[in-house]
Formats: C-alpha cells, sequence, structure tokens
C-alpha cells in the first residue's frame, strides 16, 4: 500500500513533464516520419508512398547542395569557435588585472539572443559597414560579404561570433576543476609551461570538449536562425543548409510537407549519432 | 623575472583583440542607434548623438518601408506590438516552465525509482534535440487544434526549448539543497508537498529566478517557431518586426533598425550578465557533471 502511494506520488511529479515532452517533441517527430512516407495533395486524403519522397530527394541535386553546405557551415564553425574558446579560457585562467570584468564581458556575445547577433553582422556586412572599412583599412579591396562567394564564410563568422562562450564557459569550468598541486608538482619536476598544458591541462579537459563539441556541433548543424536571418538560404543555393532547405520546401516554395519532412529525415541518423554519442558523454 | 617580461605584454595583447572582437560589431550598433540620419553610415562615435530613433521606433513612422517596397505594407510599424507580443509569448512560457520543470526537477533529485534513469535521459534527448525537426510537423499539428497563428500556441511550442533545459538546472541546484531540511519537517508532519513549497523552494528562490530569467531569454530569442506559426501582423513577434527593415539585402532605416535591435537585444543580455553566475553553474550542472 505504501509502496503504490509511493509510485504514484513519483509518477505525479514528473507527468506533467513528461506529457508536455512527448506532445511537443515526440509526437510531432514521429508525425514527421510518417509524413516522409505518404504524400499529401491538398484536398485529398494521404496516401503512404513508400520510399517515394526519399527517392525524389536522393535523386536532386539540391538535396546534396544543401546536406554538403550543412556540414560546410558546422565542421568549421565548431572548430574555430573550440580553439578560440580555448584561448579565451586558458587566458582568463591567469591570474591578472582586470581578468574579472573581462570574464564578465566574454559571455556578452552569448547573452544576446541570435536573431539579435544577426541584426550587429547586417551593419558588419553592409557595403558601407565596418567589414569593408577593416579591409580598407587593411589596404584590401571591398567585398560583397553576403554575395554568392563569401555568404558561408561570412555567416559562418556570426556563428562564430556568437557561439565560442559556450564553449569558453566549459573550458573555464573544465580549467578550474583542474587541482592546482597536479601542475605544482610538475613544475618541481620541470616541466615547461607548454608541456604542462599538452600533458596536463588538454588531456584534462577532453571530457569536456567532448560533450561541448557535440553539443555545439548539433545546434550548428540544425541552426535556422543565422542562415534565415542572414541570407534566407541565398544566395541562390549559397547558405542553403538543410534545416533552411526544410523550410523553404515546406512554406516558400512548394508547400511540400511531406517533401519536407523527408528532408529532416534523412540528416535524422547523423542527429542520432550525435545525440546518442553526446547523451552518453553526459550521463 | 624574464618570464614577467614576456607574460605581461602577451595577456595584454590578447585582451585587447578579446575586446576588439567582442565590441566592434556592437560598438557599430550602438552608435548607429544615437547616429541622426546624415551621420548613421560614419565610422565615428556621432557629432550630433540623438535620441530621435529611439523615440521613433514608438510612434507611427513616415513610411520608409512602405517606399522602397512600392507600395504600403500592412506590417506592424511600431515596435509597442511586437514588444508586447513577445513578452506575452515569453510571459507564458516561462510561467508554465516553472510550474512543470519545478516538481520535475524535484523529482529527480530526490526520488529514487525504477525507471528514472530512462527519464533523466528522455529529457536529455529533449535538451540536445535540434527543433527545426518540429517545425513541419508542429505548423500542421496546430493548425489541426486551433492554436495557429495564437500566442498561447507559439508560447507552448516554445516549452520544447525551455522545459527540459529548466529541469536540467533546477536538478542541479536541487541537489545542492541538503536533503535532512525535508526530512526533519517530514517528521514534523509536513508532506512531501508542503516540504518542498515551504521548505525548498525559499531556498532554491536563486536557482529559480535565475532559471525563469534562462527560460524567458530562450523564448525571446527564438525565431523558428515565430517564423512558421504566426500569420497575422498583430501576432508578429520582435524577430519577425526587425526582418521588416532588410528589404532585398539593404537595412532600411538603420537608425530606427539599430534603435529597435538595442531594444530587444538589451533586456535577455542584460538579464543574462546579471545571473552571470547561474550562467557557469548552468553549464556546469547541464553539460558537465549534473
Amino acid at each position: 500500500m505504501v509502496n503504490v502511494k509511493k509510485i504514484v506520488s513519483n509518477w505525479t511529479y514528473i507527468f506533467p513533464a513528461m506529457t508536455v515532452l512527448t506532445l511537443i517533441l515526440i509526437v510531432p517527430l514521429l508525425f514527421t516520419l510518417w509524413m516522409s512516407f505518404h504524400r499529401m495533395p491538398i484536398g485529398h486524403p494521404p496516401t503512404f508512398t513508400g520510399l517515394s519522397n526519399f527517392v525524389r530527394i536522393f535523386r536532386s541535386p539540391i538535396f546534396y547542395v544543401s546536406l554538403k553546405n550543412t556540414f560546410v557551415y558546422a565542421f568549421p564553425a565548431v572548430a574555430i569557435k573550440a580553439i578560440i574558446g580555448l584561448g579565451v579560457a586558458l587566458l582568463l585562467n591567469q591570474k591578472f588585472g582586470g581578468r574579472g570584468i573581462l570574464r564578465g564581458l566574454s559571455i556578452l556575445p552569448w547573452a544576446i539572443p541570435p536573431f539579435i547577433a544577426c541584426v550587429l553582422f547586417w551593419f558588419v556586412y553592409d557595403y558601407r559597414g565596418v567589414g569593408n572599412f577593416i579591409l580598407s583599412t587593411l589596404g584590401l579591396k571591398p567585398i560583397h560579404w553576403l554575395g554568392y562567394h563569401y555568404a558561408m564564410p561570412s555567416i559562418i563568422l556570426v556563428n562564430i561570433w556568437r557561439g565560442w562562450p559556450f564553449f569558453y564557459l566549459g573550458f573555464l569550468a573544465g580549467l578550474q576543476a583542474i587541482p592546482a598541486e597536479l601542475h605544482e608538482s610538475a613544475e618541481i619536476d620541470g616541466a615547461s609551461s607548454s608541456q604542462r598544458l599538452l600533458f596536463i591541462t588538454l588531456p584534462l579537459l577532453k571530457p569536456v570538449f567532448l560533450i561541448v563539441c557535440g553539443l555545439s556541433l548539433m545546434w550548428t548543424m540544425g541552426d535556422f536562425v543565422i542562415p534565415k536571418m542572414m541570407t534566407g538560404g541565398g544566395p541562390v543555393d549559397a547558405t542553403l543548409t538543410i534545416p533552411m532547405a526544410t523550410y523553404k520546401i515546406a512554406f516558400l516554395m512548394g508547400l511540400n510537407y511531406p517533401l519536407a519532412s523527408a528532408y529532416s529525415v534523412s540528416i535524422l541518423p547523423i542527429f542520432a549519432i550525435l545525440i546518442y554519442f553526446t547523451v552518453k558523454q553526459l550521463e | 623575472m624574464q618570464k614577467g617580461y614576456v607574460r605581461k605584454p602577451l595577456l595584454a595583447i590578447f585582451s585587447i583583440l578579446l575586446l576588439l572582437w567582442i565590441f566592434i560589431p556592437v560598438y557599430w550598433i550602438i552608435k548607429t542607434s544615437f547616429a541622426p540620419e546624415v551621420e548613421v553610415w560614419s565610422m565615428g562615435i556621432p557629432k550630433n548623438p540623438t535620441l530621435q530613433n529611439f523615440k521613433d521606433i514608438f510612434v507611427v513612422p513616415r513610411g520608409a518601408m512602405a517606399e522602397v517596397a512600392g507600395t504600403y505594407l500592412s506590417i506592424s510599424p511600431t515596435i509597442v506590438t511586437p514588444l508586447i507580443n513577445t513578452l506575452f509569448v515569453a510571459g507564458i512560457a516561462v510561467g508554465l516552465t516553472m510550474l512543470v520543470s519545478t516538481i520535475a526537477a524535484y523529482n529527480l533529485s530526490r526520488f529514487s525509482y525504477k525507471g528514472k534513469n530512462l527519464i533523466s535521459c528522455y529529457i536529455l534527448f529533449a535538451y540536445v534535440f535540434p527543433p527545426f525537426i518540429l517545425m513541419v510537423p508542429m505548423t500542421i499539428i496546430l493548425s489541426n487544434v486551433g492554436m495557429f497563428d495564437k500566442l498561447t500556441g507559439l508560447a507552448v511550442v516554445h516549452l520544447a526549448y525551455t522545459v527540459p533545459f529548466a529541469t536540467f538546472m533546477l536538478r542541479g541546484y536541487f541537489l545542492g539543497i541538503p536533503r535532512e531540511l525535508e526530512e526533519v519537517a517530514m517528521v514534523d508532519g509536513c508532506s512531501r508537498l508542503q516540504a518542498l513549497l515551504k521548505i525548498v523552494l525559499p531556498l532554491a528562490a536563486p536557482g529559480l529566478a535565475a532559471v525563469a530569467i534562462f527560460s524567458f531569454v530562450l523564448s525571446w530569442g527564438d525565431v523558428i517557431f515565430s517564423t512558421v506559426l504566426l500569420n497575422t501582423t498583430e501576432n508578429y513577434t520582435l524577430p519577425i518586426h526587425i526582418g521588416f527593415f532588410l528589404w532585398g539585402g539593404e537595412i532600411v532605416d538603420p537608425g530606427r533598425l539599430a534603435a529597435t535591435a538595442i531594444l530587444a537585444g538589451m533586456m535577455p543580455a542584460v538579464l543574462y550578465l546579471g545571473i552571470q553566475k547561474f550562467v557557469r553553474m548552468g553549464l556546469v550542472a547541464g553539460a558537465v557533471k549534473g
């Protein structure tokens, strides 16, 4: 009797959260999976079409372009964010005057909502903006930042600018968890500071590194805000990532929900691997 | 001694680089927001700084956007409606999140039972799940239940961002509160719920406030669902409103855009900086070991 009561009370506390998450995550996820195997002409009941949506996208060059763009967008962005984050974390782990202020300011880009970060970079990338001002100061020719050739690196830069503090925060927490005695004893044994960095600090940061990179890789691959606000996936298809392609097919061009579902479902295996790997690290 | 000569200038150089990197884009928007129309594209600090841009965004404008598009566009011309809408959505989302996440986090931090690990995994899965996949099915589902183009519908969808995050952060916070306090209260005749409400929650107040702020910022910054779920001008939120300042890749009315962006970005940024300590803690709780 007591046991039953306990079980019931356990579940009442967790039940609302589970219901909410099931209704707004699992149900839509299953629905999108279901749609990707169907055809839904307007005014007719949906019909099962097997793999035909997938056959269609696997034959379409746009799919491969958007898949390539998703990787070209995410991998360099994550790598550079990790490098900047690590550098700043190492810098602000040193003791010096003004460190506190710098630590506070370093989370500013992360504190700015992504869509505002995009507005900041609208000004940077305008032909009269600060981007071309910096180029001309360095003696270089002004460029079309959001033109076909530069659009992808430009939006990657926006992602880096807004996202690196996440790595910095993770790495700083990791650095602070390394006991000082380790460094002291290594110093007594005659290890130089670069040796200590290479053989003590970096190996001990590895768990944090894996988690932060895993999370960031997923969020960057799934990023919709920056491509949408900066270029809308254009010019032509220069910044068309999978999330942008899903959006365009579903809401702008064809209103083809099943095909759009197939786009997002086709990238799910990659996310599933990343999610599995990251959740395992987090546990 | 010799080490110090290298170290200090190096620290200074890297610190300055860091500041430049953070502040170049931010400086530009701040100076533009205070610039009169003739000076919006000049590099330096405005010679005649003005607050006109901040006033302009609250009153009906001269129609600069309509000129560019050629015809009059029925878009929300002032910041007032989108600002209220965004606040409304974030308010509801935060309220619901706190209600649901507090008890879930309490459950995860205090009870032990079969299947708890599975539930933790489920919530973690929700935390890392990329929300763009929900874009299409959510639109159809909300249309079918009559919540499409409704601010309350949008707020409920925002729980997909906020609930997993808030639950994990609060769980970490509750784990830091000694459970003996509740046990004593429960011996004295409190029920589990009373113990939670009267003992744990007051002790966790700073953590609750921080989690509420995070949820607020997450909801405030949402672009995906506002874009696909809202359809009428009266319902537009700030991200959509701001989008109208860009026509064909060209910035319309830079002064007012900068002022709008500062108003829309300042609230979350200030709130965030105010709870810095928790930003670290949240990350440690969420990303390192919980």
